[in-house]
């Protein structure tokens, strides 16, 4: 193994293992070794992330285990993000995602965010309480691939429609792909309400904006 | 489905039936118990009015059990406020009556753990419960050598407004203030079991507890920086919990000389921890507390919120009878496999069945439930405290007691 990839190891290894006190200190001697950033991001921590996912899957880890994984992800990209060029990792799609109006959950999303970062996609997080204009503002300002919404209130859960209504009204529905979770959310609504999927949990979530960027 | 018969028959009969079942026994009927925090309650009154307003909310509470009667209605119309009843746990006087947090005392105190209708938020809403970060992990010592002097010292003067400056005119002015609120809360809680009482619905006679990792996390250290210290601050956050053990335990025991027989805990972190964190930072002192307090004569009814699934097993560890085991998402007919005749289940309504079902697949659910969920006993059919939303239709929720009059008799 060359001591490239063993640096990337033990990076991905780091996430897996929530060791949130070293993954710093490893990304610099990653830095220090001349891997560059982006390399670390795809092959380092989101193979760890990739991991971690598929033992949430598994029942292996829990949620405290998947928002600790998402924290010792910020910590890395603290050191790594003033070395990612712009364009220079590749996207493999882009994001927009946000807690619906009236509703301050952020936990759920904030696990769906990592994740797609982690796999690769361009994720633009408009926080907790998006009112409608909102999400249509991001839809023209970045031409996202996909509208991510997240509630977990049943109060706020009609807000996801309010946003697909604005979306249609503004012309914008058709140019992306929709998906919402959150736990009162159904697939049921989901084709209620007019979005094209409802996730079940955060890995589900990121497979299903992955499927939708292969058929592109 | 009206039952022809005299309030205080009623009332007794209803109470009888809850009873029977908290003690493991079969009743003559499956209990149906109704919980909310208002938003089913917003069918009759704005939220502005039900939070604010004592005699609106007695209003609305008198003609949604008018409207649907259960065995017992619980309207907490206050947010969670455990946070306070813990600060005055030298007091058995006063801490049971700050327990809950309602409109005016947030007023009063400013505090920035809830929101409010018609005042942080629009008129038609349910109040929020909102947290946050209110301690450094640096002070865990300070915290655990003395919560209840820490609390009162440090963390109330950060999360209220109007205490900012302890001793101040104002905060003592503010305290003042919260006395005279706390009257006028607690003769609108007796007034309001006075008026269910008078039409026939017991009230439960109440105490509250709380598991002490979730005190850390609803508010010192908002949700996710208690599971990040449970990882980088593993002893500190255990001492932490050991620590809380005592004084709730003594807000619990606070209402026992007037009567209360059951501790409500509802728990939050449960379902996010991994079963090998959950038996080590969590369940040791919420058993403590849960067991402690059944050797004084207090059962608990604990809202297992989100996924108990992966601990059901360590329910088994507390003593038979201990209380009720009230689910959210677990399927109560797998909890029944395993704490069938040790622990009183609850629970088995979802809020989108209500919400999205016709009456008939309602009815035709709880009689698939019932009928594995009846025989023997120790059932009560709750949907969970998570709230029946309002824009739950009308004719489902009387499909719903109808359902239980058909379906639940023994
Ligand atoms: C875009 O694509 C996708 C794809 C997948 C997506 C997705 C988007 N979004 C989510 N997913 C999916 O992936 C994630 C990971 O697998 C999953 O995400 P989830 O978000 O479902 O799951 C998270 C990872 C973990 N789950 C959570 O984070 C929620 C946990 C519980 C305990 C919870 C918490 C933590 C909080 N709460 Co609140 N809270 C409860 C929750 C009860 C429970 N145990 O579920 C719930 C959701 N809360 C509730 C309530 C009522 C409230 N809460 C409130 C407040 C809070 C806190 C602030 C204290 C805190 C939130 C902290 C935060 N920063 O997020 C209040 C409202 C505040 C507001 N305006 O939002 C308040 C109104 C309480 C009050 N009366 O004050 C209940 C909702 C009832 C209902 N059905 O409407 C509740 C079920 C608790 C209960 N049993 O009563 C999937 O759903």
């Amino acid at each position: 193994m060359s001591n490239r990839e063993e640096i990337l190891n033990k990076i991905r290894d780091a996430i897996v293992n929530l060791d949130i006190d070293n993954i710093q200190r490893l990304c610099e001697e990653a830095l220090k070794a001349g891997i560059p950033a982006y390399e670390i991001v795809m092959n380092g921590m989101s193979k760890g992330m990739e991991i971690v996912g598929e033992k949430y899957e598994r029942n292996e880890y829990f949620l405290a285990e998947l928002i600790m994984a998402g924290e010792v992800m910020k910590e890395g990209m603290k050191v790594l993000e003033p070395h990612l060029k712009g364009g220079e990792v590749k996207k493999i799609g882009k994001v927009v995602i946000g807690t619906v109006r009236g509703d301050l959950h952020d936990i759920g999303k904030n696990i769906v965010a990592t994740l797609l970062s982690a796999a690769g996609f361009e994720v633009i997080d408009l926080g907790v309480d998006v009112p409608p204009e909102k999400f249509v503002e991001a839809v023209k300002e970045y031409r996202p691939d996909i509208v991510g919404m997240s509630a977990l209130l049943t109060t706020t859960m009609i807000e996801m429609e309010n946003v697909i209504k604005a979306l249609k009204e503004a012309g914008l529905r058709d140019k992306v792909k929709i998906i919402i979770g959150g736990a009162p959310v159904t697939k049921e609504f989901a084709e209620k309400i007019g979005a094209d999927a409802a996730a079940r949990d955060a890995v589900e979530g990121v497979n299903i904006c992955k499927s939708w960027m292969e058929q592109k | 489905m009206v039952e022809l018969k005299a309030p205080e028959y009623l009332l007794k009969e209803r109470m009888e039936r809850v009873e029977k079942t908290i003690g493991l026994g079969e009743p003559d009927k499956v209990p149906l118990i109704i919980f909310t925090c208002g938003d089913i309650l917003r069918k009759y009154a704005t939220g502005y009015e039900l939070y604010f307003n004592y005699d609106k909310a007695r209003e609305a509470s008198i003609r949604f059990v008018i409207d649907y009667p259960t065995d017992v209605f619980l309207a907490a119309l206050a947010a969670e406020g455990f946070i306070f009843a813990l600060a005055f746990s030298d007091y058995p006087d006063i801490a049971p009556s700050v327990r809950f947090w309602t409109g005016p005392m947030h007023d009063t105190l400013g505090d920035k753990y809830t929101k409010w209708p018609g005042r942080e938020l629009p008129e038609d809403s349910i109040f929020q419960f909102i947290g946050g970060q209110f301690m450094d992990t640096n002070e865990y010592d300070k915290f655990s050598e003395n919560p209840v002097a820490f609390v009162n010292e440090v963390i109330l003067p950060r999360a209220c407004m109007n205490l900012e400056k302890p001793c101040s005119s104002r905060a003592n002015a503010s305290l003042i203030r919260l006395g005279f609120e706390v009257s006028r809360y607690l003769k609108f809680l007796g007034d309001s079991a006075a008026d269910l009482a008078r039409v026939g619905i017991p009230s439960l006679p109440l105490t509250f507890a709380y598991a002490p990792l979730d005190f850390i996390g609803d508010f010192l250290r908002c949700p996710t920086g208690a599971l990040l210290d449970v990882r980088r601050h593993p002893d500190k956050v255990k001492q932490a919990c050991e620590a809380m053990v005592e004084p709730i335990i003594k807000v619990a025991l606070s209402l026992k000389p007037a009567g209360a027989k059951y501790a409500f805990i509802p728990l939050h972190l449960n379902e996010y921890l991994s079963p090998k964190l959950y038996n080590e930072f969590y369940w040791p002192t919420l058993k403590k507390v849960i067991v402690s307090l059944y050797e004084q004569g207090i059962r608990s009814l604990v809202f297992f919120e989100g996924w108990h699934d992966a601990h059901l097993e360590t329910i088994l560890e507390l003593p038979k009878g201990w209380g009720v085991a009230y689910f959210e998402k677990t399927d109560v007919k797998k909890a029944k496999k395993i704490l069938g005749g040790h622990t009183c289940i609850m629970g088995g309504i979802p809020p989108s069945l209500l919400l999205e079902a016709t009456p008939d697949k309602i009815k035709e659910y709880v009689k698939g439930l019932l009928s594995e969920m009846k025989p023997g006993g120790g059932f009560i059919l709750s949907p969970g405290v998570a709230d029946i939303p309002r824009a739950v239709p009308r004719e489902n929720l009387v499909a719903l007691i109808e359902a239980v009059e058909e379906y639940g008799r023994y």
